[in-house]
């Protein structure tokens, strides 16, 4: 089982945000002790998802990495929002989440000042440490940066999302190569988005020849999704959707790989 | 950056991609550990011999390692200015060498490891040549053979030597360099001794000013694991890709660092440690790990023989852990340079 799990793509709104949220509720359901944390700090959103108000978290990633806290206590307890009631007692299931911060200021000094990417790998090795985590999913910023590459550096497994799409296809080629350079032990394509009445096994095809490698999940474009946007986890939701069936089914993959 | 800005030409990505390696790299947990729990240790007396060292706080703990590749991996305080003290003895006899020629150098200061103090006024029976550039008197005549056709120059010359390794511009501190002159009555003595015995040339007093100047140049840990990687990489400094000596030179500094570079624990230190290393006063202590990389040690309590108690733990402790006694015969430094691009696992 891959203790640490980041989701890339190479362009950005290939539904990373939203296939790692319900990936890390359909992880924790398992019965597992799961961390989600944002290292889109530039553009931070996967709390959206979860329902988490940014407004009421003292501490974020920027707090820890800018040295002014720990980064567990950027960590938040949405197992009861996420996944039900569990008793107080119980270790398990558990969800955590570690948000970016939405202030202006804060993004304004990481575009201005960077940080140090070594710091963020401490920190993620920390957090599993101190939450005792099963898995820990990264939720990143589109395209190819120092948080990328380092979050490819230290995953056990890379979730690659991107959509059929001819630019999808071009960009994607450069993180598949990034990714072999850094030896990533597990690589899974997701192509997402998926419009009815294509050719599914032409895709598959295509992509497999592209980038040699397996196409993990082909997920649906769902009006339901787009509907939803964002407000909420989908496979919460909408159970026994064929896009929550296909989420469902690479949540077990991930897992058992 | 944004999502359709092309992928970076393919060397910079290696560069990029190596420094990414050593942000996660394994290594990383090791020195963060050996950090935290050195910190804990507050053995030792911060040297008092002149005001502006004793100010220093014994607190003070940096920790870090540059690699031959240029990627460094560090904690706590790297990027505390200290003054270089004896560590740059090494450096300024390496230039000696580039300046002079061998054969010159040696026939005014010996190689062979003294059971005597740093500051003490004692000189081959024989040659009266002081045993080696790392006990003061050889330091001195040492410096006595830095080319420059004026004190200025002499000065210039040896700061951008210094530079060179650091790959940063590099200052002296003046306060520690007055005092380092005011109190510094036995470094007189012996450059007049050495004066008296045609040991040192008519710009004697110059030389002498030459080496407390050199002693009060301000770096940090940061710049001694460069400076020790430099020399690790055949003089190369691995940041800049500028050469700081000669690759033939390099092998002299590193033989006397490794004989003589410890102060009186320089045997002990060569058994248990293995690795050529100058240690100063300031609480700096720089190893190298030919081939591999530098260490880089700040943290300013000093042991009874005068050596930084937690820099000379924590080399300790990383030379065990990495088998990185130069003279172990097997792996060498490639369990530290395997675990640096190493995955973590
Ligand atoms: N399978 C799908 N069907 C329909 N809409 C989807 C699907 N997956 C994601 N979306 C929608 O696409 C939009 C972008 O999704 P998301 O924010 O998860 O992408 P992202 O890759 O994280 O974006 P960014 O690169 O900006 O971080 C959202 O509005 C989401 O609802
Ligand atoms: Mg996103």
């Amino acid at each position: 089982m891959p203790k640490i799990i980041s989701t890339h793509s190479f362009r950005g709104g290939t539904g990373k945000s939203n296939t790692t949220a319900n990936l890390a509720v359909l992880t924790a359901k398992r019965g597992l002790r799961v961390g989600v944390i944002d290292t889109d700090i530039q553009s931070p959103g996967i709390h959206v998802i979860f329902g988490f108000d940014p407004k009421s978290a003292k501490s974020s990633l920027n707090d820890y990495l800018w040295g002014r806290c720990r980064i567990e206590e950027a960590a938040y307890d949405m197992t009861e929002g996420c996944i039900g009631q569990v008793h107080t007692g119980d270790e398990r299931p558990r969800l955590f989440l570690i948000p970016s911060s939405l202030r202006t200021g804060e993004i304004a000094r990481v575009l201005r000042e960077g940080y140090d990417v070594a710091k963020l790998n401490d920190g993620i090795h920390e957090l599993v440490e101190g939450l005792n985590l099963d898995v820990l999913f990264i939720d990143t910023h589109p395209g190819v940066n120092e948080e990328t590459l380092l979050s490819i550096a230290i995953s056990d497994a890379l979730v690659l999302t991107l959509r059929p799409d001819q630019q999808d296809f071009q960009g994607t080629a450069v993180t598949v190569e990034l990714a072999r350079r850094l030896e990533v032990p597990r690589m899974f394509v997701v192509v997402n988005k998926v419009p009815e009445g294509i050719d599914q096994d032409l895709l598959r095809e295509q992509v497999e020849a592209a980038y040699q490698c397996q196409v993990a999940a082909l997920l649906p474009l769902s009006n339901e999704m787009v509907k939803l946007g964002s407000g909420g986890l989908f496979a919460n939701r909408y159970p026994d959707h064929p896009l929550s069936v296909s989420l469902k089914r690479l949540s077990d993959e991930l897992m058992t790989s | 950056m944004s999502t359709n800005q092309p992928a970076p030409p393919i060397d910079e990505v290696g560069a990029l991609l190596g420094r990414m390696r050593s942000a996660a790299s394994p290594v990383r947990d090791v020195l963060r550990e050996l950090h935290e729990r050195l910190s804990k240790d507050d053995s030792g007396e911060v040297a008092t011999y002149i005001p502006e060292l004793a100010k220093a706080n014994p607190g003070w703990f940096g920790l870090s390692i540059c690699t031959v590749d240029g990627n460094t991996i560090e904690f706590g305080d790297v990027s505390q200015p200290f003054t270089i003290q004896s560590i740059s003895k090494a450096f300024v006899y390496g230039m000696a060498l580039e300046d002079r020629g061998l054969e010159n150098v040696l026939a005014k200061v010996g190689v062979e490891p003294t059971g005597d103090a740093f500051n003490s006024i004692v000189l081959d029976e024989i040659s009266n040549r002081p045993f080696n550039p790392m006990v003061n008197a050889g330091a001195i005549a040492t410096c006595d053979l830095i080319n420059g056709a004026d004190h200025p120059e002499r000065v210039a010359r040896m700061l951008n030597m210094i530079r060179t390794y650091c790959g940063r511009e590099i200052h002296i501190d003046h306060s520690v360099f007055l005092s380092e002159r005011m109190t510094g009555h036995r470094n007189r003595a012996m450059a007049h001794l050495m004066r008296n015995f045609g040991m040192m040339g008519e710009k004697f007093e110059e030389s002498l000013e030459l080496y407390f100047q050199q002693c009060s140049i301000l770096v940090t840990a940061s710049d001694l694991a460069v400076m020790g990687a430099t020399l690790a990489n055949a003089g190369v400094n691995p940041k800049t890709g500028e050469r700081a000596i000669s690759a033939d030179n390099v092998k002299y500094v590193l033989s006397l660092m490794l004989t003589c570079g410890m102060y009186d624990y320089a045997g002990e230190w060569a058994f248990r440690v293995g690795l050529p290393a100058k240690s100063g006063v300031a609480g700096g202590i720089v190893a190298v790990i030919p081939g591999v990389g530098g260490i880089g040690v700040f943290s300013p309590p000093l042991d009874a023989k005068g050596n930084s108690v937690r820099g000379v733990r924590a080399c300790t402790e990383l030379s065990q852990r990495f088998g990185l006694h130069c003279l172990a015969t097997g792996s060498g430094g490639n369990a530290l340079l395997e675990a640096l691009t190493a995955r973590r696992r």
